[in-house]
């Protein structure tokens, strides 16, 4: 579903903020993203959505190219940022309109799945107020929805537990279950190693810039636990 | 106090047009666009001084050298008042900042100063421009005494004060009365707007007048243009008698009436800062939606309907851009009430309407069409559209027509009150409906290409894009090309017919409209 072949970044007058990355999620993964402030997993993922350009490699997302396609691709998946900055002027319910008619959703599938969803996540009854009035945890959820929208084969989350109650973060975990059941991939970044173990099905550990680690959570946390072997990423940049 | 006053202001002076991110980016391309804005600054900075110099000069040759400091503390006076009365409010009473610095060790009172300081400082900027190239070229000409120089630099340095406390006055009425609506933004839009009419039709009387006793006034009635001034302006003629007369008790007065009247306001606006600035951005939640029949509509006219309420959603984004628009209709009305020939008068160029009206009517709202921020005004929303399916091209076209649609109604309603005005014959009809029409679209347009050029996103506040952001700045020079040079050529030209000149232009822009299309759709994506 998303194939990340040795991608280089490079900001102008930095080192490489990623070098030579490559990974793979195959459809119904879960896949953690996991590294330290700065190991450039934001970077990766905005190469990935068509945010950023990138200085060499290649990005597949269903097996179309990312610069080559990119329409094609954005169809395909959906994105939500650590800190979504959602359209503060609409209304949760012209967001979501927005949102659906960008994605050609039908009116009858759009009113079904904002319905479900918005129950489910429990801001139905705020949809008629304006985002500014939401809360981080309500415009998150929101976001979530909006992704949501046309049931993506991917789903690209960045941070998405940070600010979130514990039942949000559950039934964000339980959603992410779920899509997954029904064939679509997620690939997330993360710093909740703990969630991370528990939830994800592939593991990789970014360490400035490059992949230390990538592999099937079970075989590779079969002796150890995910925070040693993070931690012994961070302290001496690669594991046995 | 001072020191806090201080540190605040050294905070958002670094921030002022982009200064910091220059200083310290190392990206090249964003060097290079801040270089492009500075030399657009000079050369802005030059036509001014030069055209200060030019008028300080015309004034000595007619002998009424002795009234220049005067003049140009009107000209001070005037555009800081203008320019500072649209952003007055938002700069003030920015909420965010006001959340953050609230929680910090500052006094109210600081933060009220170190808001208007920073204001200050960009309106003494015009005070230094206008006022240098004046005292040079006087000084030259006149060879006044060291008390000259002295007086003027007191000038120079608390000249906007008062001006600007009156449009922080404005500026703090509107906010304050617009945060108790419900509709607070459009209820600011509105009062605003209101606002600007009432200043265009003073002003435009107040130059009636001039015009009408020009003449008289040009060689003989120098003590009329004193009365005029102490009229308009009464600080402007305390200052120009302190700087030619040394008169020191003059200078008191000016500097005791400039300070004085900003602690006035620094006192009153203190006990109602705090409230003001909690209630604006509150909004009343219902909490109670109920599914109701979702409109469908297509990706292109979703995204021109959520530019137009983008648009709306801000009030120093509409007030600055649809000034133009007002003025248009503004123009159309005088035409309809005053007549040709006095809103000829008033505008001080002979049969300036009756020959370049279509012109006339479509530079007002090209001055500053609203595309020319558009982009930047997404700020940390752009991630939204850059990851969605939808070519960069439609981005713009979306933001092109939201443009036209908002520009529509004010192109109406002049149109009709033009048509009602003048009932002008078939040919001429066409070149009023045209001219315009085609001014609009080619603003909409140019102006999105400018703002792709210069996209500003990591902003605090809507002010720095849309009153100081490079794009804005190069859209609204381009838009005074294109209406002054047909206007010279309607002018210079004045046995050829006007239709001829029309046509050309129309034919020009029309073009340009065109290639910029083309080289659109030449886009992948």
């Amino acid at each position: 579903m998303l194939e990340i072949k040795n991608l280089t970044k490079t900001y102008q007058g930095a080192k490489a903020a990623v070098s030579d990355l490559s990974l793979t999620v195959h459809e119904g993964d879960i896949y953690g993203f996991i590294g330290h402030n700065g190991a450039g997993k934001t970077t990766t993922i905005k190469a990935v959505v068509g945010i950023h350009g990138f200085d060499r490699g290649e990005i597949l997302v269903d097996g179309k190219n990312i610069s080559r396609e990119p329409l094609a691709c954005k169809r395909v998946m959906a994105y939500i940022p650590d800190n979504p900055d959602l359209y503060e002027y609409l209304t949760g319910i012209q967001y979501l309109n927005f949102m659906a008619d960008v994605f050609e959703i039908s009116g009858k599938d759009r009113e079904d799945r904002i319905e479900k969803e918005a129950n489910d996540f429990g801001i139905y009854q705020a949809l008629g107020d304006l985002v500014s009035t939401y809360s981080h945890g309500m415009k998150q959820k929101l976001a979530l929805i909006g992704a949501l929208i046309h049931e993506p084969k991917l789903l690209i989350l960045d941070e998405p537990f940070v600010g979130l109650d514990p039942e949000a973060s559950l039934l964000l975990r339980q959603k992410m279950h779920e899509i997954c059941g029904k064939g679509s991939s997620i690939f997330f970044s993360t710093h909740v190693l703990e969630v991370a173990e528990k939830l994800c099905n592939r593991i990789g550990i970014i360490s400035e810039g490059k992949m230390m680690i990538e592999g099937d959570t079970k075989e590779l946390t079969k002796q150890r636990s995910l925070e040693d072997i993070f931690m012994e990423v961070a302290r001496h940049g690669k594991t046995d | 106090m001072v020191r806090q006053i201080k540190w605040l202001l050294r905070v958002s002076l670094c921030n002022l047009l982009g200064w910091n991110e220059f200083r310290y980016t190392k990206d090249e391309k964003k060097k290079n666009r801040y270089r492009l804005m500075g030399a657009l600054w000079c050369l802005v900075i030059m036509m001014l001084m030069g055209y200060v110099g030019m008028t300080t000069y015309g004034l000595i040759y007619m002998e009424m050298g002795d009234y220049v400091p005067a003049v140009l503390g009107v000209l001070v006076a005037g555009v800081v008042f203008v320019f500072t009365m649209l952003k007055a409010g938002p700069v003030l009473f920015e909420k965010g900042a006001y959340e953050k610095q609230i929680t910090l060790p500052f006094t109210v009172r600081s933060i009220i100063a170190g808001r208007f300081l920073s204001m200050y400082f960009t309106d003494m900027c015009i005070g230094l421009l206008v006022m240098l190239p004046g005292m040079t070229v006087y000084g030259i000409a006149e060879r006044p005494g060291v008390t000259f120089y002295l007086y003027g630099l007191m000038g120079i340095l608390f000249l906007p004060m008062l001006p600007l406390t009156l449009a922080s006055v404005v500026g703090a009425l509107i906010t304050g009365i617009s945060s108790r609506w419900r509709q607070q933004n459009l209820a600011a839009i509105l009062l605003t707007m209101v606002f600007v009419c009432v200043i265009l039709f003073g002003s435009f009387s107040i130059s009636g007048m001039d015009e009408s006793q020009l003449e008289d006034l040009v060689w003989q009635l120098a003590p009329l243009l004193e009365e005029q001034i102490g009229h308009i302006y009464p600080p402007a003629l305390w200052l120009s008698k302190a700087m030619i007369k040394g008169n020191l008790g003059m200078l008191l007065l000016f500097l005791a009436v400039s300070v004085l009247s900003f602690v006035l306001f620094l006192e009153v606006l203190r006990p109602f800062y705090g409230t003001i600035c909690s209630l604006l951005g509150v909004h009343q939640t219902k909490g109670n939606y109920r599914m109701k029949g979702l409109k469908v509509r297509s990706a292109f006219w979703s995204m021109v309907d959520r530019e137009i309420r983008r648009y709306f959603s801000s009030v120093v984004y509409v007030t600055n851009t649809l000034v133009g628009n007002v003025l248009m209709v503004l123009l159309a009305a005088a035409i309809l009430i005053m007549g040709t020939d006095d809103v000829e008068k008033a505008l001080g160029i002979p049969g300036i309407v009756s020959r370049a009206l279509p012109v006339l009517l479509g530079m007002l709202p090209a001055m500053m069409p609203m595309t020319s921020c558009a982009i930047s005004m997404e700020g940390k929303q752009w991630w939204m559209m850059r990851t969605l399916p939808v070519s960069g091209k439609s981005i713009t076209r979306s933001m092109v027509f939201a443009n036209i649609l908002v520009a529509f109604p004010f192109y109406l309603v002049s149109e009709l009150l033009l048509v009602i005005a003048l009932k002008p014959d078939v040919v001429s009809l066409l070149w009023l409906l045209a001219v315009p029409a085609v001014y609009i679209i080619f603003s909409a347009r140019i102006g999105i290409v400018i703002n792709c050029k210069f996209p500003v996103f990591d902003w605090e506040n809507e002010t720095r894009v849309v009153k100081q952001s490079a794009s804005t700045l190069v859209a609204m020079l381009v838009g005074m090309v294109t209406g002054i040079v047909p206007l010279v050529a309607l002018i210079a030209l004045a046995q050829l017919p006007a239709y001829v000149i029309y046509l050309v232009f129309v034919l020009v822009l029309a073009a340009a409209i065109a290639a910029l299309e083309c080289i659109d759709s030449l886009r992948k994506v």
